[in-house]
């Protein structure tokens, strides 16, 4: 994108021109990345007449919150929010739970048949959601788990696992092992050196990898939209997507674009605080694996 | 962390308390919580829950469901709003229903969706609530659409039917009766284009969706053909009278009679150049009536309406549509749903629902009803149509079938098959499909 | 020497202990359903059999090879996937190119360039739908001012725009997760190696040519290994902004398998498109992994 084929000797002016590019790049990245998330942030305040204006209207001088109030007042929309937050957050510890021991098991102990079971959890991370969704569904018959929370909390910390695994594989490994050593003289056993001594240690791998998967459950779709058919029990996107209009016409453009704004806002603002680890944990999830 | 405290206190509370009074009193508190729950349960008024398009929701709300709460205290209708879509309503149920807690206890049915939900074991059977004679006040095909082998199991509540809308006054212009056959309606189109009356002669919906089949049933069994035959299975597609029945399509486009656009035209797109006075021949559904005589139309006041065309020695037909209500075979209450069944198919509810929403019912004897003729004086026309209704084919794999006739419709008419491959295709599909599931039912 | 013994036998106790819950979970929701898809593949249960399964041996795959809408929708996806991911790969190495260069504010643009990466896929195609709007739309509207079109494009009614508007908005939300990856392979290059081929006269194209793209290459491949795969699955977003349509024609393999069997209940031939499916990814995944490792192998034996 930075490309320069400019002569050699004029070096004053290549720099200006290298800088100009980066700049100009700089502002079609942020452009790219940030519009169509801002205009949907921008419709949700409009006004219908604003909204259906043609020509576009850009810069509106009225602003509202109708939509907003819509989405609360003619659906439960904070159940929604409460459904996702509950389902996320449970199925976000239930992974980390499962995940760490069985990451330090690949990382630091050798048992039989390491290789393949390492090899099956690098190719499930590959699975769409799509070829599980059928037996999943048999199953939620059979248990009687449809409209129940578990329907989703299982099948989200399933999905979540191999990442997991992943991550804190990495991180087990970049671990000095003198440590767990030094514990062994101290005289701890294998369980008392993992929780006194290594799980402290693991908070910080332990809050990237949750983020990660806290971001996957609370963007999951297609479980979402099979397991749970009870309208208080749905959550933020599958609600969002079966918003219906007052006429059979007319699409409900601003309590769905609100709709977006207020699923999508806790994510935004993990991003912002927490730029930094979720580029840790997506590297170290899938090029280390 | 604020919350460790008092949770410590507690714990400590009830260590001292001892293991067997702490346990005691949880044991009487438990128990009292389920008997205030299970009063309340019991107080409370019986919920039905039932879902639509939004867009329905509110003349329903205002309408029914406040007359019939008001007259039965003790039931509530739950009206849930879905998409605008149909077949998103479809999917909704189907979903809710295949997972087993369904949570709808009345079920809202576009006329194809019975078979479906019938076979499929979801439905109350409703044979033995309605007498013959009860049935006999509704329109013999609407009757027959909530029917699957030989069971009832939808009571309709709202009809529908495509027909055939002209320019009355266009038509008066050149003294002409509005067409029968297939030929005279291309030949009075080009006739008005040719002296500039209008731009163009029929439109008609050609997009590949579930209405591309309903205006195909019209004009195929107007040739006489079939699609499926819903006893023997038999298919009919790749027999002469299709070809006839796409070429005729095809002639519309090709002949300039039709836009070219029209292959990718729903109902509203063709209803806009409709009434905008673009058009003299537009096949379309009842809605079209009252939109297209507002005070604001181009054409309020020019259009009548009329089955539709047919080639020569046969008869008319119009595509049923419409809906009707059946319950849940979950349901816990199926009392209480037969009885807002029965009040909303009644003769009084449904003349009010008319009167005040305008749609089309399903009793006969509504159509000529002087209050509801003097509002809606198309309606002994449109019973017309109604008396010339044909079934899509209720068969379980409805929604699968024509999703192939879709597909091959759609292409022959857009001339990326061609009639005779599509067909051929779509039969051979369709055959493989029926047989697949018919060949192994169990016994 | 017994002692190590025990030692090493413990381990390997605590070590099972510790890794069978997830074992556990993983066959549970990975295992089952595909194992499942597969005995359930060679039944014929629709609403035909009123629900009910009955044994019809390989039907289920006969019946697939003569379904024109399964290897139409097979087409699709394969396109989506190839010109999705081909897109991503180029836009998103151009970002991490950026992201990689030091000026002030870097991290604040880092983190606006994850934004799109984090959000629900269904939330941003109903974004994306709003965007492409025939009437209302942004897109039409800038079109519009700039005198590109005369007319509002119905993008989302249209086969072929239909598809180029869900492939733009595929590219928008993954195309993050590849710069991030590529990133950090463009950080581990070390700065050495650009200083000593810059003094032997190289343009930046050239080194761009001969240490970035080699380098990165197993980030790369990566990269393309899990959006192939992602973007074979994809259904949240086709499914909101277009539902398949117009006429099937953004209808991907997915969608096709969703509606055998949530609408149409066909759950035997669901079950074989289950498995198709899964064969299919399998395939991929083994001839990327074996590129995967030999590149693996080379940039070792150069280093």
């Amino acid at each position: 994108m930075t490309v320069i084929t400019q002569e050699r000797p004029k070096k004053e002016i290549k720099i200006s021109w290298k800088k100009i590019f980066l700049f100009i790049a700089i502002i079609l990245v942020l452009l790219f990345c940030l519009a169509p998330v801002l205009w949907q942030l921008l419709t949700s305040f409009k006004v219908n007449e604003d909204i259906s204006a043609v020509p576009t209207v850009y810069f509106p001088t009225r602003f509202t919150l109708a939509h907003y109030i819509e989405l609360f007042d003619r659906r439960p929309f904070l159940r929604y929010i409460f459904n996702s937050a509950f389902v996320s957050i449970t199925s976000t510890l239930l992974a980390l739970a499962i995940g760490a021991p069985a990451a330090y098991t690949l990382a630091r102990l050798n048992i039989r048949g390491e290789r393949p079971i390492l090899a099956s959890v690098l190719i499930v991370t590959l699975f769409p959601g799509i070829l599980l969704f059928l037996g999943l569904l048999e199953i939620i018959q059979k248990l009687g788990l449809a409209n129940n929370y578990l329907a989703l909390i299982i099948p989200y910390t399933a999905i979540n696992l191999p990442l997991t695994i992943l991550v804190l594989r990495s991180f087990f490994e970049q671990l000095p092992k003198d440590l767990e050593d030094a514990a062994k003289v101290d005289g701890y056993n294998t369980w008392q050196m993992l929780i006194q001594i290594l799980l402290p240690m693991t908070v910080p791998a332990l809050v990237t990898t949750g983020i990660l998967t806290f971001i996957a459950a609370w963007n999951e779709f297609i479980f979402a939209l099979t397991f749970m058919t009870q309208e208080n029990m749905k959550t933020i996107p599958v609600a969002a997507a079966q918003l219906g209009g007052a006429s059979a016409f007319e699409i409900p453009y601003g309590p769905i674009a609100a709709a977006t704004v207020l699923g999508t806002l806790p994510l935004v603002l993990l991003v912002l605080f927490f730029q930094r680890k979720i580029v840790q944990g997506l590297t170290a999830g899938a090029v280390k694996g | 962390m604020f919350y460790i405290q008092p949770l410590n206190r507690l714990r400590k509370f009830f260590h001292n308390l001892g293991f067997w009074r702490s346990t005691g009193i949880f044991t009487a508190l438990f128990l009292s919580i389920i008997l205030l729950i299970k009063i309340a349960i019991a107080q409370q008024p019986v919920t039905l829950n039932l879902l639509m398009t939004a867009p329905d929701a509110d003349p329903w709300r205002q309408g029914l469901v406040k007359d019939f709460e008001s007259k039965n205290p003790g039931i509530r209708i739950n009206i849930i709003e879905g998409p605008n879509a149909t077949n998103l309503i479809e999917d909704l149920y189907t979903s809710a229903f295949i997972l087993g807690d369904s949570p709808y206890d009345l079920v809202n049915m576009d006329v194809i969706w019975t078979s479906k939900f019938a076979a499929a074991g979801w439905l109350l059977d409703l044979t033995n609530r309605m007498t013959p004679q009860e049935l006999a006040a509704f329109s013999p095909k609407d009757v027959e659409g909530g029917t699957y082998e030989g069971k009832l199991y939808r009571i309709p509540l709202r009809s529908d039917a495509g027909m055939l809308y002209y320019r009355e006054d266009l038509l008066k212009q050149v003294g002409l009766k509005p067409p029968e056959t297939f030929e005279q309606l291309m030949n009075i189109s080009k006739y008005l284009q040719r002296n500039d009356k209008v731009r163009w002669g029929y439109i008609w919906q050609g997009r590949q969706y579930e209405g591309l089949v309903a205006m195909f049933m019209e004009v195929l069994e107007g040739f006489g053909g079939f699609w499926v035959n819903p006893d023997t299975l038999e298919v009919g597609l790749d027999r002469p009278e299709t070809l006839k029945a796409i070429a005729f399509l095809q002639n519309t486009v090709k002949q300039g009679v039709s836009p070219p656009g029209v292959t990718t035209y729903q109902e509203e797109e063709t209803r806009r150049i409709f009434q905008s006075g673009q058009a003299v021949f537009l096949r379309s559904w009842p809605y079209v009536w009252p939109l297209a005589n507002q005070k604001s139309s181009k054409i309020n006041g020019k259009i009548g309406i009329k089955p539709m065309v047919h080639a020569p020695g046969q008869s008319s037909a119009a595509c049923l549509g419409g809906w009707g209500l059946g319950i849940s075979k979950s349901t816990k209450h199926p009392q209480e749903a037969w009885k807002a069944i029965k009040y909303f198919s009644s003769r009084e509810a449904q003349r009010q629902f008319i009167l005040k929403a305008g749609y089309v019912p399903s009793r006969r004897e509504l159509f000529t009803d002087p209050e509801i003729v003097a509002k809606y004086p198309h309606f002994p026309q449109l019973l017309k149509v109604v008396d010339s209704a044909v079934l899509r084919p209720p068969i379980a794999q409805y929604a699968q079938t024509s999703d192939i006739l879709q597909r091959y419709l759609s292409a022959a008419l857009t001339g990326r098959m061609t009639p005779e491959n599509a067909m051929k295709s779509a039969a051979d599909e369709t055959r493989r499909l029926l047989k697949a599931g018919q060949a192994k039912k169990p016994a | 020497m017994t002692k190590l013994d025990t030692i090493k036998s413990r381990e390997q106790r605590t070590g099972w202990i510790l890794i069978l819950p997830a074992l556990i979970l993983l066959l549970f929701v990975y295992g089952y359903p595909i194992a499942r898809a597969l005995w359930l593949s060679l039944f014929t249960q629709n609403l035909g059999t009123e629900l009910k399964p009955v044994f019809s041996g390989l039907d289920n795959y006969i019946r697939m090879a003569g379904d024109g809408r399964f290897w139409q929708s097979f087409w699709i996806t394969s396109v989506f996937t190839v010109v999705a991911v081909l897109l991503e790969l180029l836009l998103g190495l151009g970002i991490a190119l950026v992201l990689n260069e030091r000026f002030r504010g870097r991290s604040l643009v880092r983190t606006a360039a994850i934004i799109p990466w984090a959000l629900p896929t269904a939330l941003i195609a109903l974004a994306w739908a709003w965007i492409f709007n025939d009437q209302f739309g942004i897109v039409n509207d800038i079109l519009l001012r700039l005198g590109l079109i005369k007319t509002g494009i119905n993008w989302l009614g249209d086969p072929n725009l239909a598809m180029v508007s869900v492939i733009i908005a595929d590219v928008w939300k993954t195309t993050p997760f590849i710069s991030i990856l590529l990133l950090a392979g463009l950080q581990s290059i070390s700065p050495d190696l650009y200083e000593a081929h810059a003094i032997d006269g190289a343009t930046p194209w050239q080194s761009f040519y001969k240490i970035t793209l080699p380098l990165l290459m197993p980030q790369i491949l990566i990269a393309l290994l899990f959006r192939f795969a992602q973007s074979f699955g994809v259904f949240d977003l086709i499914s909101v902004m277009t539902g398949g349509g117009p006429g099937g024609a953004t209808e991907v393999v997915s969608l096709y398998i969703y509606a055998t069997v949530m609408r149409y209940l066909d759950f035997g031939y669901g079950s074989a498109l289950v498995v198709v499916t899964f064969l299919l990814l399998i395939l991929a995944v083994a001839i990327a992994s074996f590129l995967l490792s030999k590149i693996r192998k080379r940039l070792s034996g150069v280093a």
